[in-house]
């Protein structure tokens, strides 16, 4: 066991990760900041980000129309305040990335172009051709060298936190090319570990995707909030769930059913547009829940395609052109030329909805601060009250930079307030107590001599978690299957305390890593699926079929879930939301806005 | 229903165990979309879970699960098992990127490359961007200029570069492709003024000129980055600072030291 | 422990992308051999003796075979230069860069319009 001692700690290597610990490391050049991640920084989830990241840019923008975008998006179910401040920081944090070398897009007479997105009024996000999350990440992970105070952990796979009466501690990690543990101390930890797609069998997230802060938090004590909002990209490639950006649509790109119509027009997004003049919150460019939805309609009317095993639909890029799908989306290009052998300037894309982003998280106030003092969380592991029910495309990547810079400089402050704190001892005696833990469940799981032969592999129950998690937990959900999929949840939480694995090496031990990886994803599935059960409404990606429930509750549900892990159990909360800056109204999309509008006196 | 199997022979090695790395033979089914990581996934949750290899995103942008494939360097989340001739005596050969230390079946140091990386100060420079105060307003960048950068920033260090590259096979200390272009790529951009930090590195003798322009690297490249074509302009660069240097003298080294 | 593996002497072997480079490399061989030649014969004209020495030497057939592969050799070495050109100085035009084939083209109309000149001088400024 190796012991080191750092002002502040960073877990995960993504987006929200380095933007933190850069806004740490440059608050005070004397903190000691470290970073740890599973993965080396670059290969962090946020690579995958195609589209873009929104921020109020153009002169006919405003703040307020962000902000009304962003609340009605998550079907107010939003922290207002947060809302506001990320609308007026979101600008300023692109800047700073463009500063710092991001290849944004340019216009001819270079400034920054924008581009449209689902669910926003105004052409307001930034991008890089269609490769964004991949530039932005990169140029986070290149800025980040040129700070000596940031000293990177790569491969080391956090499992636990050390806390005491006055909060954080540090944190346990496993170093994955050795096998050995770490006990790594600060009085400010940020956890910016990601998003939990993975217990989806269907999703555009990579295979690191499995929910892992969310777990570690929530088992001491932090709640996890709203997780029952999984937002499903309406276009994932049939088979993989490889992600079609949303910038293809906001391009342009229709979406057909089997009989080349486009059906978006009888959910409520039309009237049509016409091919080549896209408009904002029309048709293709409504918000992702209601486009995921209406294809779960034109599937149950057989209106959809085949690819191979998948029921599809298409996306049209043909009308618009070679040389510019060739510029904007040409990441598109290839990974459809690639996996489903389709040139889209020739062909139109079969695609369908797939597990894209976790709009629930870790709990934290406004200044991302958990229930844990010094304990932050952000991006997508974290529920700072951004999205609410539905999480409008390009707020994410802005999110990351807003609330990564704010949770490294309140971090920073952390560490500085209390750098002569004196519980060396006490925090030692912890640590040591969960090392031993530690050590005495991973010895357990290499013990194979303790094998019940009737049990399952990590492999067979992960299967069976993401299989339960689509029926149950899809883009339509209802009581009954709500229910049994809770109950195989934790059947299979059961069965994990027999499984043992294969691989006794130290280094490098992916049987290992991903046996603990399964556990945490347990945890995190337990409590979407718990808290989807409990939220008898429908509202923004939370959508129940029972005749009752198909509507927004607002007098019952105009609330936030938590899901505490409480006595050994996992325990279900209300919390107020905060819709102090617009009452909740009426969320609408193509022309019935206006109809909505004009049936409220305009007061919409 | 009849499924398709196909032969691959996959790198084993356990540092703990073997004293060389030997070949392990698994049948595993196919059909038209199985690509290799799809192959070693099904391995490793079903045949075999002591397989160790990186992946993440199996969309050809994390860099993860580069592999030599029948000795040529791919990402194996982009290449598919389809493109194989398929016998049972001749397996499809999965083994770790060449040229990098094997730590443990499939998996590499990639400090080996990353330490190239980050020694050639990848980040703008001399913009006097601090972050204790946001810039209030982006820099001006005509498409043109983005354009003469942007190839070069599509790298996604995945290493196969370095795997194509036998003068990084013969030297290590060669800072090699990927790095190279990176550098290359910070020097074309408009907004950096960091070229003269970065160029005492690719002028010395583990910088461009170890390159001899095999070419292999940008063949072998899944992103259409073409680094031997930044190493060479390098090469270009590199001249030119010299000869600078030759004129100016002192002058200038006395800067750079 | 890590295994360092080492690239064996055969490694240019293993692929035909290697052995091209290699080609490439070896055309420097008989080139300089025809360098080593036309250089005796400079260093023969100081005696009229020693330079019909090296003009029968020149005429040896085994000694225009090597020349005439010391040809194919450097339009190959050009060939592929040719080939690599634009990529190592791409010459740019506003926002687009020139095509490729353009540059490649451009090279060989040089060679060629330098035959002519050289021919031209040889041939004693006839038109």
């Amino acid at each position: 066991m190796q012991q080191h001692s750092f002002d502040v700690i960073v877990v995960g290597g993504g987006g929200a990760g380095l933007r933190a610990a850069i806004a740490a490391a440059s608050a005070d050049d004397s903190l000691q900041v470290a970073m740890l991640s599973k993965v080396y920084p670059m290969r962090s989830h946020t690579v995958a980000a195609e589209g873009g990241a929104a921020a109020v840019t153009r002169d006919d923008d405003s703040y307020a129309a962000h902000f009304e975008d962003t609340v009605a998006g998550g079907d107010w179910l939003a922290e207002q305040g947060v809302v506001d401040y990320f609308v007026r920081h979101a600008h300023a944090e692109l800047v700073q990335m463009e500063r710092w070398g991001c290849p944004w897009s340019r216009r001819p007479d270079g400034h920054v172009q924008v581009r449209r997105f689902g669910g926003m009024k105004t052409e307001r996000t930034w991008f890089a051709a269609d490769k964004t999350g991949f530039h932005m990440l990169h140029t986070l992970y290149q800025t980040s060298l040129k700070y000596p105070n940031i000293q990177r952990f790569d491969e080391y796979f956090v499992l636990d936190l050390i806390t005491d009466e006055s909060g954080i501690g540090g944190v346990i990690a496993l170093q994955i090319s050795t096998g050995e543990l770490h006990v790594l101390y600060a009085n400010a930890v940020i956890m910016a570990t990601g998003g939990a797609g993975r217990v989806f069998r269907f999703n555009t997230n990579g295979g690191i995707v499995t929910g892992d802060g969310m777990a570690i938090a929530y088992r001491h004590g932090v709640a996890l909030r709203d997780m029952e909002f999984v937002q499903y990209h309406p276009t994932g490639l049939p088979g993989s769930g490889i992600l079609i950006t949303e910038a293809s649509r906001g391009e342009g790109g229709v979406l057909l059913n089997k009989d080349h119509y486009r059906y978006l027009q009888d959910y409520d997004l039309g009237p049509e547009t016409p091919l080549g003049e896209p408009k904002n919150k029309y048709m293709e460019l409504g918000p992702r829940d209601k486009l995921s939805q209406a294809f779960w309609h034109e599937q149950q009317q057989g209106r959809t395609g085949k690819h191979g095993e998948s029921d599809v639909v298409y996306l049209d890029l043909r009308h618009l052109g070679a040389e510019f799908l060739h510029e904007r989306l040409p990441f598109i290009c290839e990974l459809a030329k690639a996996y489903v052998n389709v040139d889209p300037v020739k062909e139109p894309i079969p695609i369908r909805p797939a597990v894209h982003y976790t709009m629930g998280g870790i709990m934290t106030d406004s200044q991302c601060e958990t229930s844990i003092g010094g304990l932050y969380a952000v991006g997508e592991c974290a529920s700072v009250g951004l999205h609410g029910a539905n999480r409008l495309g390009s707020n994410s990547l802005s999110e990351l930079l807003v609330f990564g810079r704010l949770a490294g400089e309140k971090a920073a402050r952390r560490a500085r307030a209390f750098a002569n704190k004196q519980h060396h001892n006490l925090l030692q005696a912890r640590s040591k107590a969960i090392l031993a833990t530690w050590e005495d469940k991973i010895a357990g799981l290499m013990d194979t001599s303790t094998r019940d032969p009737k049990s399952r592999s990590w492999a067979e129950l992960k299967q069976a978690l993401v299989t339960t998690m689509e029926t149950g937990c899809g883009i339509y959900r209802q009581e009954s299957a709500l229910q049994e999929t809770l109950e195989t949840i934790r059947a299979l939480k059961a069965d994990y305390q027999d499984v043992r694995i294969e691989d006794q090496s130290g280094v490098y031990n992916t049987d290992l890593l991903h046996c603990i990886e399964l556990e945490f994803s347990l945890d995190v599935a337990e409590a979407i699926c718990l808290a989807a059960l409990e939220r008898r409404e429908s509202r923004g990606a939370h959508q129940r079929l029972e005749p009752e429930l198909t509507q927004r509750n607002d007098r019952e549900f105009l609330k936030h879930s938590l899901v505490s892990w409480e006595n050994e159990r996992a325990v279900l909360r209300w919390q107020d939301v905060d819709t102090s800056l617009s009452a909740p109204g009426e969320r609408a999309y193509g022309d019935q806005r206006k109809t909505r509008q004009a049936d409220n006196g305009g007061a919409a | 229903m009849n499924v398709q199997t196909r032969a691959i022979e996959v790198t084993r090695y356990s540092p703990e165990r073997d004293k060389e790395p030997y070949l392990q033979r698994y049948d595993v089914p196919f059909d038209e979309s199985t690509s290799i990581l799809d192959a070693l996934n099904y391995i490793k949750e079903h045949i075999d879970a002591t397989l160790s290899y990186r992946w993440s995103c199996r969309m050809a942008i994390c860099g993860s699960c580069g592999v030599m494939v029948n000795g040529i360097p791919k990402l194996g989340c982009k290449d598919f098992l389809r493109l194989y001739d398929h016998t049972p005596e001749t397996p499809i050969r999965i083994e770790p990127l060449a040229h990098f230390s094997v730590e443990r079946d499939l998996i590499v140091n990639m400090d080996e490359f990353l330490t190239h990386l980050e020694a050639v100060k990848p980040y703008i420079i001399g913009d006097n961007v601090d972050t204790a105060s946001l810039p209030a307003e982006a820099s001006l960048q005509s498409p043109a200029q983005l354009s003469r950068y942007q190839q070069f920033a599509n790298c996604i260090n995945c290493g196969l570069c370095y795997a194509a590259c036998p003068q990084f096979g013969l030297n290590p200390e060669f800072v090699g492709p990927g790095a190279i272009a990176l550098a290359h790529r910070y020097n074309l951009d408009s907004r950096d003024h960091g070229k003269t930090e970065r160029m005492p590195l690719l002028n010395s003798k583990n910088g461009v000129w170890s390159c001899t322009f095999v070419g292999f690297c940008s063949d072998v490249c899944p992103k259409g980055v073409d680094p031997a074509a930044a190493v060479n302009q390098g090469k270009v660069d590199s001249a030119k600072s010299m000869l600078i240097q030759l004129f100016k003298g002192s002058q200038l080294q006395g800067e750079h030291q | 422990m890590s295994y360092k593996t080492s690239l064996s002497g055969s490694w240019w072997r293993k692929h035909r992308f290697f052995k091209l480079y290699m080609l490439r490399e070896a055309t420097v061989l008989p080139l300089a051999f025809l360098l080593c030649s036309l250089l005796a014969g400079v260093f023969s004209l100081q005696d009229a003796e020693r330079f019909a020495q090296w003009q029968s030497f020149m005429g040896n057939p085994l000694i225009v075979a090597v020349h005439l592969i010391a040809l194919l050799a450097s339009l190959y070495h050009a060939f592929t230069f040719f080939q690599l050109f634009p990529r190592v100085m791409p010459i740019r035009l506003g926002d687009k860069t020139l095509p490729a084939q353009w540059l490649v083209a451009a090279q060989w109309l040089a060679v060629v319009v330098i035959i002519a000149i050289v021919l031209w001088v040889v041939s004693g400024g006839e038109p």
